[in-house]
């Protein structure tokens, strides 16, 4: 057995040591053992990944008695990628959680449903085989379920949550086995390499397309099906959110990248025109939502749907130019997407378990009640900020350098050798260019309202205001998620090289590393060196610093007294901005979109209807395409659900006589 | 001298796993299933006794030993190891009246001769010709199954069934290996063990096991 296939088996085995842990261990030891476990699980995923990625080859062969392919897990390097993202998100979570779970979320089947949710999701990656790879699924799907359940018995939204998650993950699923199911009885075996046989312009092929683009644009969140986002990632405990938006996602787009890259690749130009739009769509609406949204976890599962639509769209791009023979440009637009996952995966986990560990300290989740953490939590409020900025896409970390290549790739991608390559090309380009903008724009107000409203000014209830920082091992998680936020951006070069070896036949005229860790796109003539970006910077701001400083020391330190207090001696915590306020001019400009129901009552003096004594304001912004695509469908289900309640009725002898029934119907008609 | 005898034997065995199931959906006290229980499972391992000496096999005549202590003894001590007095007590009243009961039988064993001889054909042989009992006693136990109320009678349509199963594998392809029908009949076994206790937890939490009476799902 190779070293993969050890690094499998090794994985398999800690998962099983894991599950036995959970259910022995004494309550107070479960979440140590099941913490310390995890993280084993995910260390040897991280190395197989890394394994994989530079280009070992081996794998662990399973076989069935069942007349098909035998079971292959055998990661390549985007898998081997893939599976990098998902341990390493797998640390931080493991890391979190053994001092960050307590009560129903550390509970006996929790502790279970973690190894089995991490050791899932690395096995998605590494099937070679429609059907381990459906299994894997299926198997990540479970225990994501079962852990997003913990604390559905103190909360009804959990439970409503619950199904939602189950209904969209099982119509996920169903769309995904039916597009294998076309596949493989259009090539005549399950494996991929039978699948890959298949002529992309085939009907099958164009039927399957459509089949996964639904089936894995439901796990990665993308428009119309990200219903289940801004409900299930709240209300599941802070380090399942995090696994499941930083690492569980990700499948999703590995799933698109399996379709788009690996199975059919070369596929008509309306498929890379529709995988755009959908995610330029997924990335506007997420972004704009999240903007509007003054509980933290909604804010942040809405802007996961933004960044899964910018990979999506730099996918799409990527499918569409390299239909035009600009196989620079398709490969830069690749690896700025497959960078963007990377880097959203850091990001995203670390604002995820940031939001955990203020829930943990003041067990508030809006916005509107928070402030003043940064003096209080001081650690979690320099990860959190980090976090945001790589949110954000500022630069020096991993956000920008994905949507600098990724805009990069988009302008220069239209023409090639200064001619046009096409009209759809150069009509597509221009516009996704204007939607990342749009998007960026957004993003950054966004993330300016999470980090502010929470971390700054001061605080606006009492639990916020009696926060204290959360124990160290979760600091330690939030350290180390910041630092690879950091780390992404700063090398990128080293990183998105061998990133392009995953997709690309021809890596090094994509992408380049260059200088100290910085990036170069040959086939577009782009460099970008943050390192000597930040050098530069401090060559300016030191002198200004020191000017300043010195300025200050020449003068000395005034106090001034407002003679007269001009309203700015009483400032109360009631009068600062709160995320609401913040955000309400947005909310004005994209009224149309956003349908939001604004309520004001206003109650008068007895004596004068010209005093008032109070104004209560109430908004809520719904989900547009909850309310109008998914309730009338609900509605109709829920009529003729009704009906179907007194054919099903519970009662045993009823279930037994349609299975009886049937077999006499068979019986009758075989015979006839 | 056993050649001859040898139609008539299938046949007298036959004859009397229809006669059993057809009287176990006509008897409404559990004690008189129970005992028609044990006298299909002393008819079934005749069968396949019978069969076993016919063709030789004596790997057969072992199965049948097996037969005859899991099905004749085994499972009909399990289903009345409880006191006989309690028992004698328990009167079924089933969903079907009697009559309808057996006409339902009569028309269900048309049913499978009709089935078998259509779909695959009766063939030459006496084993072939009995075959349709087997898909008869399936179907019978089916009907034993929708049609009582109390979780343990309807235990005795399952059992019912799974002869009728037995039953067509004997008569169609001279029987299962010798360790195959020995991991069924322990599974079999283990299935009533499990599904009797449950019996028993049921009556002593909700008085009764009348199933038509659990609708609702509970924690």
């Amino acid at each position: 057995m190779t070293g993969i296939g050890a690094g499998l088996v090794l994985q398999l085995g800690l998962g099983a040591l894991a599950v036995a842990s959970a259910l022995l261990a004494a309550p107070s030891l479960r979440s140590r053992a099941g913490g310390i476990l995890c993280t084993l699980i995910a260390v040897t995923g991280f190395v197989t990944g890394v394994a994989a990625l530079l280009g070992a080859t081996g794998g662990l062969l399973i076989p069935i008695a069942l007349p098909m392919d035998p079971l292959l897990l055998a990661p390549d390097r985007l898998g081997g990628l893939f599976m990098l993202i998902v341990s390493g998100v797998g640390i931080l979570v493991s890391l979190y959680s053994m001092s960050s779970t307590r009560g129903p979320d550390a509970s006996r089947t929790a502790w279970v449903a973690m190894p089995v949710f991490l050791v899932g999701m690395q096995l998605v990656p590494a099937a070679t085989d429609s059907v381990s790879f459906l299994l894997a699924w299926e198997i990540m799907t479970l225990g994501s379920t079962v852990l997003l359940l913990a604390d559905h018995a103190s909360r009804a939204t959990v439970a409503s949550a619950g199904i939602w998650y189950s209904a969209m993950s099982q119509l996920s699923f169903f769309f995904i086995l039916a597009g294998f199911a076309v596949l493989a009885a259009a090539s005549g075996g399950t494996s991929f390499t039978n699948l890959q046989a298949i002529e992309p312009g085939s009907w099958a092929a164009n039927v399957a397309f459509v089949l996964f683009l639904l089936g894995f644009g439901g796990k990665a969140e993308l428009v119309p099906l990200h219903v289940w986002v801004p409900r299930v990632l709240p209300e599941a405990p802070s380090h399942v959110s995090a696994a499941m938006s930083g690492a569980m996602v990700k499948i999703g787009v590995y799933g698109g990248l399996l379709v788009c890259v690996r199975l059919l690749p070369d596929g008509p130009a309306w498929w890379g025109i529709s995988i755009m739009l959908v995610g330029g769509a997924s990335a506007l609406y997420g972004i704009l939502q999240a903007s509007v949204s003054s509980d933290l976890k909604v804010l942040l599962a809405y802007s996961t749907t933004e960044n899964m639509g910018l990979v999506f769209l730099g996918l799409g791009a990527s499918m569409l130019l390299r239909g035009y023979d600009a196989s620079a440009a398709a490969d830069a637009a690749l690896v700025a997407a497959l960078l963007l996952a990377v880097s959203h995966a850091a990001f995203k986990s670390t604002l995820f378990l940031g939001a955990g560990a203020i829930i943990h300290a003041t067990g508030e989740r809006n916005l509107d009640r928070l402030g003043g953490l940064g003096a209080r939590m001081p650690v979690t409020a320099a990860a959190f900020g980090i976090a945001s900025l790589g949110a954000a896409a500022i630069p020096i970390t991993s956000g920008f350098v994905a949507e600098w290549m990724l805009l990069q790739s988009l302008i220069h991608g239209g023409r090639l050798d200064g001619a046009v390559v096409s009209v759809a090309a150069s009509v597509a380009m221009p516009l996704a260019v204007a939607v990342i903008a749009l998007t960026a724009g957004l993003a950054l107000l966004t993330f300016v309202k999470a980090y502010g409203i929470a971390f700054l000014a001061r605080p606006r209830s009492a639990p916020a205001a009696d926060a204290r920082e959360v124990p160290p091992l979760m600091q330690l998680s939030l350290a180390l998620g910041a630092l690879s936020v950091l780390a992404l951006g700063l090398l990128p070069g080293p990183i998105a090289a061998l990133v392009a070896n995953t997709v690309s036949s021809n890596p090094t005229a994509a992408v380049q590393s260059v200088g100290l860790g910085g990036v170069s796109l040959p086939g577009i003539g782009a460099v970008l060196d943050p390192i000597m970006l930040v050098v530069l910077s401090a060559l300016v701001a030191i002198p200004v610093f020191v000017s300043i400083v010195v300025s200050a020391r020449r003068h000395p330190h005034r106090t001034v007294d407002l003679p007269w207090g001009g309203g700015g001696s009483r400032a109360r915590p009631r009068m600062q901005y709160t995320a609401t306020s913040y955000a309400e001019p947005l909310v004005r400009v994209f009224d149309d979109v956003l349908k939001p129901s604004r309520d004001v009552q206003v109650t008068h003096v007895a004596e004068s209807r010209y005093l008032v004594e109070k104004v209560r304001v109430e908004q809520h912004v719904s989900d547009v395409i909850e309310t109008r695509l998914y309730r009338p469908v609900l509605n109709l289900f829920q009529r003729y659900g009704i009906v179907v309640r007194h054919v099903a009725n519970g009662s045993i002898h009823r279930y037994l006589s349609y299975s009886f029934v049937a077999l006499l119907i068979v019986l009758i008609v075989v015979s006839l | 001298m056993f050649e001859t005898f040898y139609p008539q034997l299938i046949g007298l065995c036959t004859g009397a796993l229809l006669l059993t199931s057809a009287l176990m959906v006509w008897r409404h006290s559990l004690l008189a299933s129970i005992r028609l229980l044990a006298l299909q499972g002393a008819a079934l391992a005749a069968l396949v006794a019978v069969i076993g000496i016919a063709e030789g096999e004596s790997e057969l005549v072992l199965v049948s030993l097996l037969i005859l202590s899991v099905k004749g003894v085994g499972l009909p001590w399990v289903l009345a190891h409880q006191s006989k007095a309690s028992i004698k007590q328990i009167q079924e009243s089933p969903r079907l009246n009697p009559t309808a009961a057996l006409l339902a039988v009569t028309l269900l064993t048309i049913l499978s001769y009709v089935v078998v001889s259509r779909v695959f054909g009766l063939g030459d042989s006496e084993t072939g010709h009995a075959a349709p009992i087997g898909l008869a006693m399936v179907l019978i136990g089916f009907l034993l199954l929708i049609s009582r109320r109390r979780a343990r009678s309807q235990l005795i349509g399952f059992l019912l069934l799974d002869n009728g199963i037995a039953t067509i594998a004997f008569l169609t392809s001279g029987g299962v290996p010798i360790l195959l029908e020995f991991a069924v009949s322990l599974d079999v076994l283990l299935v009533v063990l499990i599904l009797h206790v449950f019996a028993g937890r049921m009556r002593t939490k909700f008085g009764g096991t009348a199933v038509d009476q659990l609708r609702e799902l509970h924690d």
